[in-house]
Protein backbone atom coordinates (compact mmCIF):
# COMPACT_ATOMS: atom_id res chain seq x y z
CA UNK A 1 0.00 0.00 0.00
CA UNK A 2 1.62 3.27 -0.74
CA UNK A 3 1.74 5.43 2.13
CA UNK A 4 -1.24 7.50 3.56
CA UNK A 5 -0.63 11.75 2.43
CA UNK A 6 -1.80 13.44 5.87
CA UNK A 7 -2.49 16.75 4.74
CA UNK A 8 -3.10 19.67 7.49
CA UNK A 9 -4.47 23.19 7.39
CA UNK A 10 -1.46 24.75 9.12
CA UNK A 11 -3.83 27.97 9.31
CA UNK A 12 -1.43 30.70 9.78
CA UNK A 13 -3.78 32.51 12.07
CA UNK A 14 -5.15 30.20 13.82
CA UNK A 15 -4.05 27.53 17.08
CA UNK A 16 -6.04 25.22 15.86
CA UNK A 17 -3.92 25.28 12.33
CA UNK A 18 -0.83 24.86 14.64
CA UNK A 19 -2.16 21.92 16.36
CA UNK A 20 -3.37 20.07 13.04
CA UNK A 21 0.41 20.91 11.53
CA UNK A 22 1.94 19.65 14.65
CA UNK A 23 -0.20 16.06 14.68
CA UNK A 24 0.39 15.29 11.41
CA UNK A 25 4.18 16.13 12.08
CA UNK A 26 4.18 13.66 14.63
CA UNK A 27 2.45 10.89 12.58
CA UNK A 28 4.76 11.29 9.86
CA UNK A 29 8.06 11.94 11.57
CA UNK A 30 7.18 9.49 14.65
CA UNK A 31 4.32 7.02 14.87
CA UNK A 32 3.87 6.25 11.42
CA UNK A 33 7.28 6.80 9.55
CA UNK A 34 6.75 4.09 6.72
CA UNK A 35 3.22 4.51 6.30
CA UNK A 36 2.43 7.99 6.45
CA UNK A 37 4.21 11.20 4.92
CA UNK A 38 2.94 15.08 4.31
CA UNK A 39 2.94 17.23 1.41
CA UNK A 40 3.14 21.53 1.48
CA UNK A 41 -0.73 22.23 1.48
CA UNK A 42 0.47 25.69 -0.11
CA UNK A 43 2.14 23.38 -2.56
CA UNK A 44 -0.98 21.87 -3.61
CA UNK A 45 -2.82 25.24 -3.87
CA UNK A 46 -0.69 26.13 -6.56
CA UNK A 47 -2.42 23.78 -8.59
CA UNK A 48 1.49 22.76 -10.23
CA UNK A 49 1.19 19.72 -12.38
CA UNK A 50 3.48 17.66 -10.80
CA UNK A 51 2.15 17.62 -6.81
CA UNK A 52 -1.39 17.15 -9.04
CA UNK A 53 -0.43 14.13 -10.26
CA UNK A 54 1.37 13.13 -7.39
CA UNK A 55 -1.92 13.41 -5.78
CA UNK A 56 -4.32 11.51 -7.93
CA UNK A 57 -6.09 8.99 -6.14
CA UNK A 58 -3.78 9.34 -3.45
CA UNK A 59 -5.67 7.75 0.29
CA UNK A 60 -5.48 10.95 2.59
CA UNK A 61 -6.04 12.44 5.73
CA UNK A 62 -6.72 15.97 6.31
CA UNK A 63 -7.18 17.81 9.49
CA UNK A 64 -8.48 21.30 9.46
CA UNK A 65 -8.82 24.10 12.54
CA UNK A 66 -11.73 26.06 10.99
CA UNK A 67 -15.27 25.52 9.60
CA UNK A 68 -13.87 26.03 5.93
CA UNK A 69 -12.38 22.83 5.80
CA UNK A 70 -9.03 24.10 3.35
CA UNK A 71 -7.34 21.01 3.84
CA UNK A 72 -9.92 18.82 3.02
CA UNK A 73 -11.20 20.84 -0.14
CA UNK A 74 -7.99 21.62 -1.56
CA UNK A 75 -6.88 17.90 -1.08
CA UNK A 76 -10.02 16.99 -3.13
CA UNK A 77 -9.54 19.49 -5.48
CA UNK A 78 -5.76 17.80 -6.12
CA UNK A 79 -7.32 14.97 -6.80
CA UNK A 80 -6.35 12.52 -4.09
CA UNK A 81 -9.07 10.24 -2.01
CA UNK A 82 -9.86 11.98 1.25
CA UNK A 83 -10.83 8.95 3.76
CA UNK A 84 -10.96 11.15 6.72
CA UNK A 85 -12.07 15.37 7.31
CA UNK A 86 -10.60 15.67 10.86
CA UNK A 87 -11.05 18.97 12.62
CA UNK A 88 -8.66 19.99 15.03
CA UNK A 89 -11.13 22.23 16.84
CA UNK A 90 -13.34 19.33 18.02
CA UNK A 91 -10.28 17.41 19.67
CA UNK A 92 -9.94 19.91 21.60
CA UNK A 93 -13.34 20.38 22.86
CA UNK A 94 -13.36 16.40 23.03
CA UNK A 95 -10.24 16.69 25.59
CA UNK A 96 -11.71 20.44 27.55
CA UNK A 97 -8.45 22.12 25.83
CA UNK A 98 -10.23 25.77 25.91
CA UNK A 99 -6.79 27.41 26.08
CA UNK A 100 -4.44 25.11 24.13
CA UNK A 101 -1.94 28.39 23.65
CA UNK A 102 -1.36 30.75 20.09
CA UNK A 103 -0.48 30.34 16.60
CA UNK A 104 2.81 30.93 17.68
CA UNK A 105 2.97 28.54 20.37
CA UNK A 106 1.41 25.66 21.97
CA UNK A 107 0.97 24.70 25.61
CA UNK A 108 0.66 21.88 27.97
CA UNK A 109 -3.10 21.77 26.75
CA UNK A 110 -2.12 22.12 23.48
CA UNK A 111 0.45 19.97 22.61
CA UNK A 112 -2.18 17.05 24.56
CA UNK A 113 -4.50 17.69 21.67
CA UNK A 114 -1.93 17.26 19.33
CA UNK A 115 -0.97 13.88 20.54
CA UNK A 116 -5.06 12.55 20.46
CA UNK A 117 -5.34 13.78 17.55
CA UNK A 118 -2.00 11.80 16.42
CA UNK A 119 -3.02 8.75 18.09
CA UNK A 120 -6.35 9.03 16.14
CA UNK A 121 -4.49 9.11 12.81
CA UNK A 122 -2.75 5.99 13.61
CA UNK A 123 -6.02 4.45 14.57
CA UNK A 124 -7.12 4.61 10.80
CA UNK A 125 -4.08 4.17 9.64
CA UNK A 126 -4.19 0.69 11.16
CA UNK A 127 -7.46 0.16 10.22
CA UNK A 128 -6.72 0.67 6.88
CA UNK A 129 -3.51 -1.87 6.87
CA UNK A 130 -6.00 -4.38 8.91
CA UNK A 131 -8.65 -4.26 5.81
CA UNK B 1 -0.87 58.49 4.63
CA UNK B 2 -3.68 57.28 4.22
CA UNK B 3 -4.45 54.02 6.78
CA UNK B 4 -2.88 51.30 4.85
CA UNK B 5 -2.21 47.81 6.14
CA UNK B 6 0.76 45.51 4.45
CA UNK B 7 -0.99 41.79 3.90
CA UNK B 8 1.91 38.90 4.47
CA UNK B 9 0.96 35.86 2.84
CA UNK B 10 3.19 32.75 3.92
CA UNK B 11 3.42 29.31 2.68
CA UNK B 12 4.47 27.13 6.06
CA UNK B 13 5.37 24.42 3.76
CA UNK B 14 4.98 20.91 6.29
CA UNK B 15 7.67 19.51 4.78
CA UNK B 16 10.89 21.25 5.28
CA UNK B 17 12.59 23.62 8.06
CA UNK B 18 11.86 26.39 5.48
CA UNK B 19 8.33 26.51 5.90
CA UNK B 20 8.81 26.26 9.77
CA UNK B 21 10.59 29.61 9.36
CA UNK B 22 8.34 30.88 6.85
CA UNK B 23 5.44 30.55 9.70
CA UNK B 24 7.26 31.83 12.40
CA UNK B 25 8.95 34.69 11.04
CA UNK B 26 5.73 35.92 9.74
CA UNK B 27 3.98 35.20 12.90
CA UNK B 28 6.95 37.16 14.52
CA UNK B 29 6.13 40.14 12.25
CA UNK B 30 2.51 39.90 12.63
CA UNK B 31 2.16 39.91 16.49
CA UNK B 32 5.46 41.87 17.64
CA UNK B 33 8.14 43.70 14.63
CA UNK B 34 4.29 45.25 12.94
CA UNK B 35 1.61 44.67 14.58
CA UNK B 36 -1.23 46.81 13.61
CA UNK B 37 0.38 47.29 10.12
CA UNK B 38 0.04 44.22 8.70
CA UNK B 39 -2.43 41.58 8.31
CA UNK B 40 -2.59 37.91 7.20
CA UNK B 41 -4.83 35.17 5.35
CA UNK B 42 -4.70 31.31 5.34
CA UNK B 43 -2.99 30.82 1.98
CA UNK B 44 -5.42 27.64 1.35
CA UNK B 45 -8.49 30.14 1.54
CA UNK B 46 -7.66 31.23 -2.01
CA UNK B 47 -9.24 27.92 -3.01
CA UNK B 48 -11.86 27.44 -0.16
CA UNK B 49 -12.66 30.21 0.33
CA UNK B 50 -14.73 32.96 -1.32
CA UNK B 51 -14.49 36.29 -3.46
CA UNK B 52 -13.37 38.26 -0.26
CA UNK B 53 -10.22 36.20 0.08
CA UNK B 54 -9.40 36.40 -3.68
CA UNK B 55 -9.49 40.28 -3.16
CA UNK B 56 -6.91 40.48 -0.54
CA UNK B 57 -4.04 41.31 -2.63
CA UNK B 58 -6.02 44.12 -4.74
CA UNK B 59 -7.12 45.52 -1.59
CA UNK B 60 -3.69 45.54 -0.03
CA UNK B 61 0.48 45.42 -0.86
CA UNK B 62 1.18 41.76 -0.02
CA UNK B 63 4.70 40.18 0.75
CA UNK B 64 4.57 36.41 0.21
CA UNK B 65 7.29 34.36 2.67
CA UNK B 66 8.47 31.13 0.94
CA UNK B 67 10.05 27.76 2.30
CA UNK B 68 11.93 27.41 -0.47
CA UNK B 69 12.31 27.97 -4.20
CA UNK B 70 9.25 26.94 -5.43
CA UNK B 71 7.35 30.02 -4.04
CA UNK B 72 4.38 28.79 -3.33
CA UNK B 73 2.79 31.69 -1.54
CA UNK B 74 3.84 33.51 -4.32
CA UNK B 75 2.40 31.48 -7.11
CA UNK B 76 -0.96 31.49 -5.35
CA UNK B 77 -1.45 34.19 -4.63
CA UNK B 78 -0.84 35.40 -7.80
CA UNK B 79 -2.51 33.15 -9.75
CA UNK B 80 -5.55 33.46 -7.51
CA UNK B 81 -5.49 36.77 -6.54
CA UNK B 82 -3.10 39.74 -7.84
CA UNK B 83 0.74 40.62 -8.39
CA UNK B 84 2.72 40.52 -4.95
CA UNK B 85 5.02 43.54 -4.07
CA UNK B 86 7.40 41.63 -2.55
CA UNK B 87 8.95 37.68 -2.38
CA UNK B 88 10.86 36.43 0.80
CA UNK B 89 12.47 33.38 0.01
CA UNK B 90 13.93 31.76 3.11
CA UNK B 91 16.19 29.32 1.05
CA UNK B 92 17.87 32.28 0.15
CA UNK B 93 18.65 33.46 2.92
CA UNK B 94 19.58 30.19 4.92
CA UNK B 95 20.65 28.11 1.78
CA UNK B 96 18.89 25.53 -0.20
CA UNK B 97 20.22 22.93 1.56
CA UNK B 98 19.36 23.77 5.37
CA UNK B 99 15.99 25.74 4.00
CA UNK B 100 15.17 21.95 2.98
CA UNK B 101 16.28 19.59 5.72
CA UNK B 102 13.62 17.50 7.69
CA UNK B 103 13.67 19.29 10.53
CA UNK B 104 9.44 20.51 10.81
CA UNK B 105 8.50 20.36 13.99
CA UNK B 106 8.41 23.22 16.72
CA UNK B 107 10.09 20.61 19.04
CA UNK B 108 12.53 19.74 16.78
CA UNK B 109 13.77 23.43 15.78
CA UNK B 110 17.80 23.28 15.53
CA UNK B 111 19.72 25.62 18.28
CA UNK B 112 20.15 28.35 16.27
CA UNK B 113 16.13 28.80 14.75
CA UNK B 114 15.41 31.97 16.59
CA UNK B 115 18.52 33.94 14.79
CA UNK B 116 17.22 32.57 11.26
CA UNK B 117 13.43 33.80 12.43
CA UNK B 118 15.27 37.27 13.16
CA UNK B 119 17.06 37.43 9.99
CA UNK B 120 14.35 36.37 7.98
CA UNK B 121 11.70 38.74 10.23
CA UNK B 122 14.23 41.45 9.37
CA UNK B 123 13.66 40.72 5.62
CA UNK B 124 10.00 40.99 5.68
CA UNK B 125 10.20 44.63 7.78
CA UNK B 126 12.77 45.49 5.18
CA UNK B 127 10.34 44.75 2.05
CA UNK B 128 7.62 46.25 4.45
CA UNK B 129 9.31 49.85 4.98
CA UNK B 130 10.20 49.80 1.14
CA UNK B 131 6.57 49.21 0.18
CA UNK B 132 5.68 51.93 3.07
CA UNK B 133 8.05 54.48 1.48
CA UNK B 134 6.96 53.69 -2.29
CA UNK B 135 3.40 54.69 -1.60
CA UNK B 136 4.48 57.68 0.53
CA UNK B 137 6.55 59.00 -2.46
CA UNK B 138 3.68 58.49 -4.82
CA UNK B 139 1.46 60.58 -2.10
CA UNK B 140 3.41 63.05 -1.96
CA UNK B 141 4.12 63.04 -6.24
CA UNK B 142 0.78 63.05 -6.74
CA UNK B 143 -0.24 65.79 -3.70
CA UNK B 144 2.60 68.26 -5.97
CA UNK B 145 0.97 67.18 -9.15
CA UNK B 146 -2.55 68.29 -7.86
CA UNK B 147 -1.22 71.63 -6.22
CA UNK B 148 0.41 72.60 -9.43
CA UNK B 149 -2.46 71.89 -11.24
CA UNK B 150 -4.59 74.14 -9.19
CA UNK B 151 -2.18 76.62 -8.22
CA UNK B 152 0.98 76.65 -10.48
CA UNK B 153 2.81 77.16 -7.17
CA UNK B 154 6.16 75.79 -6.43
CA UNK B 155 6.38 73.39 -3.73
CA UNK B 156 7.54 75.70 -1.09
CA UNK B 157 3.78 76.34 -0.37
CA UNK B 158 4.42 80.17 0.04
CA UNK B 159 3.83 80.93 -3.23
S1 LIG C 1 7.53 27.12 -0.98
FE1 LIG C 1 8.55 25.19 -0.53
S2 LIG C 1 8.26 24.95 1.70
FE2 LIG C 1 6.77 26.48 1.02
S3 LIG C 1 4.90 25.30 0.59
FE3 LIG C 1 6.05 25.46 -1.34
S4 LIG C 1 7.26 23.57 -1.44
FE4 LIG C 1 6.59 23.82 0.70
Amino acid sequence: MSKVVVIPCSGMGKVYGLIAREAALKVVRELKKNEAETKCLAYLVTGDEEIKNYMQGKKCITIDGCPKMCAAKNAKEAGAEVIEELKSIEFAKEKRAMKPGTATNLNEEGWEVVDYIADKIVEIIDNLEVK
Amino acid sequence: MKETKIGIVSCSGEECLGGTISRLATRKVLEKLRMGETVTICLPLFIAGGEEERLFAKVFPTIAVDGCSKLCAMRATEKYSGKVNAVVNVAEILGEEKALSELVSLKEMPQDYEEIVDKVANEICKKIDKIISDILTKEAMEELESQGKSGGGCCCGNC
